[in-house]
């Protein structure tokens, strides 16, 4: 075989070479050169800690009766500045409720940058949770939170500038943020146009309606209707339901606007089927998930030989048996025993509380965010699984 | 105190549950450790309303058709992964485009071949000799493999002659030699991205290694994104007897005569074992697990000659159109507004928009991967973890956001209605790395890639401690899917058969 001066050339190159890679491994082990990892570490967790605190401590600064029904809470957070947010999201609140080691995440009302941090809570006779904070929670009491999270919010690479946020209730608290960031910070310029169609019950029960009312007035950007479904007698305000026929006649031209849904279940269902009447493509529609589904019989797919007051045998590897009703979400049941699963969103969606199930079957509505593969695997989100017979699960 | 283990594995990334599976399927009795409450590290995926994205994967090397499987496709068959998980072979690598060039190139030695010559004729003769070359040298490295990566050093210019004449070398060096089309340097290169650095920087042998794997056996994906492989460790590992705990962060290692006895979790818990083998990155392990004082001082000066290399800026999209009237033929195109990749490295330690990234469609071979008539779109560019740390977190998203823009703009290029049908986007950094997956810089390949950091120079799995073992990226063999996976069986079978001396010399009385 022939080799080329070219080649025999190249050969002594590369030999060289590799004398030089030896002596430069040899010297970037000297001391005061080669990386200084104490700098990548230090800057790593820092900006971490930073955007996303795995947990803040906070404590309550003010509570405002709002509405008949609703407290405005203000939190200062102990252990850290508040961390900037995309308003829209949502902190998830751990609370020790008679014995019970449970959480529930609430959207942040307040707009970023603000001193302290606002949540709304309204009422909920029969729940669990809802009457705890408005009765037990006081001035000075401190509670551990995750960090913001969630993915409902404007966003500026895709949404555009002309917004229509639909809400039900306290489904206001995330829109909240929204508009007063949009309107009353020093946002991006320009400010989006914003419509709120603002649906509530009663017309003596709407939350955050003075400020709404004045901001509207403000700002001509900014258009704030309120919709009552019971109306008093002689009510003169916009009544009914948040409808296709509503929703057209409050918003003509739906040509380049992006719709922001949140609010209760039932709601959503019907301002969805409203849009989609309209015309306007799912990818110009964004929602909030507004916790677990309310009443999970009524979807589709639950089997109808199981009554949501059956009660299952919950075997958990490791640990002990629980028994669990069928209409309860399993997260639930588990706190009630005192088994704490990770929990973020509750609504099905952040995985944090991927459990593996090793035998029986549960429901999980449609709206869960499960892995593809992780559903092929026999792994659920525990905040929405409902048992429909004996299980065996491992944490 | 618990229950004692043969061995302890932190982290259930992928050299973790790699070397956890081995070492299970050895019949060693594991405890695999996982701060995060999903398996997988940077092999994961997320849901975002209809949407599920693969995290990290572009093209799986190593896995290759029925009758031509790779290396890691055997490993897989061995530990029993393969029962669980099924992959797709992509008929061709890339499309490559350039301001003046667009080219498409298919798998296949010859097919390979004969798409470069056909647009650069006048490189035919460069263009064989250079593959020639990448084909000599894969043989080689097989050759390599199949010993356990263990030679003499001294009989090894004889024995693998290609791959130690290469060691030493970057790919640009090579690749000059044989190719004076700068277009053609150009789209020859365009895997940089795949290992970390610009030719003129990479070692040849990793690139060389790399590109021979997707044209000789296909790039693959698994079916289920990398989450699927991920969950087919984990379920094999599980099957064979293996303990995993979620949400359980370590926080030292606990040494006993300057061996490795064990772990302290973040949770306070002692757990005990024989092996200890991290899938933390190395320089983490040893300054806060193990500790500066446990750990000898030469090993830190042998770190020092490291660096960190590149983390990521990802755009998720979901995107409610099909990718055939985005205009997305190909799963990977790769756009690059020049032929300056060393220009492109120097962007990538600043927060400047990116001149260069990859669109991601897997649709295109993956029907099903969205929604009927949907497509799933990740732009993907390199960028180090360092210039975020000086980010203010108030500043963060509007960072990451006009870098996102950019980005989108320049996918407009080829795909341009790709924002108008966006339904969920999902922007992440180097921070967002390091937040999930907590390495170093966000590094997505661990150590850098020069040559003398390649693989057989690279920090072995071995540790500075007798009984620890280093897997993942940062160790040999080295960055990416396969190499990461490979390193938990270098590991895996060290402890191995260190066991069975250590047994042997009980039986024989020692």
């Amino acid at each position: 075989m022939a080799i080329s001066l070219q080649e025999a050339f190249y050969f002594v190159q590369d030999v060289w070479q590799y004398v030089n890679v030896n002596l430069e491994r040899r010297s970037l082990r000297q001391p005061g050169r080669g990386t200084d990892y104490s700098s990548e570490t230090q800057g790593g967790s820092t900006i971490v800690s930073g955007i996303h605190p795995k947990r803040m401590h906070m404590r309550v600064t003010g509570i405002n009766q709002g509405t008949k029904s609703s407290k405005t809470f203000s939190f200062e957070r102990l252990d850290g500045p508040i961390p900037p947010f995309r308003p829209g999201q949502y902190i998830n609140l751990f609370l020790d409720v008679d014995g019970v080691m449970t959480s529930r995440p609430y959207s942040i009302a307040s707009s970023p940058g603000a001193q302290t941090l606002e949540l709304t809570v309204r009422d909920n006779p029969g729940g669990f949770v809802a009457p705890y904070i408005l009765n037990e929670l006081l001035i000075g009491d401190e509670i551990v939170t995750t960090g913001p999270e969630g993915h409902f919010y404007h966003e500026p690479l895709t949404d555009g500038r002309d917004l229509v946020f639909l809400a039900g209730g306290s489904g206001i608290t995330p829109f909240m943020s929204m508009i007063r960031y949009f309107l009353t910070t020093d946002a991006p310029q320009p400010p989006p146009d914003i419509t709120l169609i603002y649906g509530s019950r009663m017309a003596d029960d709407i939350i955050y309606n003075d400020e709404l009312t004045r901001l509207s007035a403000d700002y001509p950007n900014f258009k704030y209707v309120s919709v009552i479904s019971e109306p008093p007698p002689g009510f003169n305000g916009v009544a009914g339901l948040l409808d296709a026929s509503l929703i057209s006649r409050l918003v003509p031209n739906i040509e380049g606007k992006t719709f922001y849904i949140c609010g209760p279940n039932a709601m959503y269902d019907l301002c969805l089927g409203a849009l989609i009447k309209l015309g306007i493509p799912r990818y110009r529609i964004k929602r909030e998930l507004y916790g677990p589904p309310e009443d999970i019989t009524s979807l589709p797919g639950w089997p109808a030989e199981v009554r949501p007051e059956n009660i299952f045998d919950i075997a958990i590897a490791g640990f002990k048996q629980i028994r669990a009703p069928a209409g309860e979400p399993l997260m639930n049941s588990l706190e009630r025993y005192g088994i704490v699963v990770p929990a973020i969103c509750r609504v099905g969606e952040c995985s944090a509380c991927r459990v593996r199930l090793l035998k029986g079957k549960v429901f999980m509505p449609p709206q869960t965010g499960i892995r593809e593969s992780d559903r092929d695997f026999g792994y659920i989100h525990a905040c929405v699984s409902y048992p429909l017979e004996d299980l065996q699960i491992r944490i | 105190m618990g229950r004692k283990y043969d061995a302890i594995v932190i982290g259930a990334g992928l050299g973790g549950l790699s070397a956890a599976t081995m070492l299970a399927r050895n019949g060693l009795s594991v405890l695999l450790l996982e701060r995060h409450n999903v398996p997988g590290g940077y092999a994961t995926s997320f849901v975002r309303g209809r949407y599920e994205f693969e995290v990290a994967l572009h093209e799986l090397s190593g896995i290759g058709p029925t009758e031509r499987r790779g290396g890691l496709y055997r490993y897989l068959e061995y530990l029993g992964v393969t029962n669980k998980v099924d992959f797709l072979i992509l008929p061709y690598l890339y499309r490559s485009v350039f301001p003046d060039i667009d080219i498409t190139l298919p798998a296949g030695d010859q097919e390979f071949k004969d798409a470069l010559c056909a647009t650069f004729p006048e490189q035919a003769d460069g263009i064989n000799r250079f593959m020639k070359r990448i084909f000599d040298l894969g043989r080689d490295y097989s050759k390599f493999i199949r010993k356990g990566g263990r030679v003499n050093p001294i009989k090894m210019p004889f024995q693998h002659p290609h791959f130690f004449r290469y060691l030493p070398t970057t790919w640009g060096q090579i690749l000059n030699r044989d190719i004076s089309d700068p277009r053609l340097r150009g789209v020859l290169s365009q895997y940089w991205g795949y290992v970390g650095m610009p030719p003129s920087q990479i070692s040849f042998l990793y690139f060389a290694m790399t590109l021979a794997s997707y044209i000789r056996r296909g790039p693959a994906f698994p079916k289920g994104r990398s989450q699927a492989l991920s969950n087919a460790f984990m379920d094999t590992f599980e099957e064979l007897g293996g303990e995993a705990k979620f949400n359980c962060g370590v926080k030292k290692i606990l040494t006993e005569n300057d061996r490795a006895s064990g772990v302290i979790t973040e949770q306070e818990q002692e757990i005990h074992a024989d092996w200890i083998i991290s899938n933390a990155d190395p320089v983490t392990t040893c300054h806060e697990m193990i500790g500066a004082k446990n750990t000898p001082s030469e090993f830190f000066r042998r770190l020092q000659s490291s660096e960190i290399a590149a983390s990521t800026v990802n755009v998720y999209m979901g995107v409610a159109q099909p990718h055939k009237k985005l205009g997305l033929d190909e799963h990977e195109v790769f756009i690059n507004s020049d032929y300056n990749f060393e220009r492109h490295y120097q962007a990538m330690h600043t927060l400047e928009a990116p001149p260069a990234m990859a669109v991601t469609c897997y649709n295109v071979v993956y029907p099903d991967i969205s929604p009927p008539g949907t497509s799933v779109v990740v732009l993907t560019s390199l960028a180090f973890g360092k210039p975020w740390y000086q980010v203010s977190p108030a500043a963060y998203v509007d960072t990451k956001n006009r870098l996102a823009e950019a980005m989108i703009q320049m996918a407009e290029k080829v795909a341009p209605d790709l924002r108008k049908y966006t339904e969920v986007i999902e922007v992440s950094t180097p921070v967002t790395n390091i937040r999930y997956a907590g390495t170093l810089g966000g590094s997505i390949y661990g150590f850098n890639q020069p040559p003398r950091d390649n693989m057989v120079w690279r920090l072995g799995t071995k540790g500075p401690v007798s009984g620890l073992y280093f897997v993942g990226a940062w160790v040999q063999p080295g960055g990416g899917f396969e190499p990461s996976i490979m390193s938990g069986q270098i590991a895996g079978s060290a402890v191995t058969r260190q066991i069975k001396k250590r047994r042997e010399g009980i039986l024989n009385g020692n």
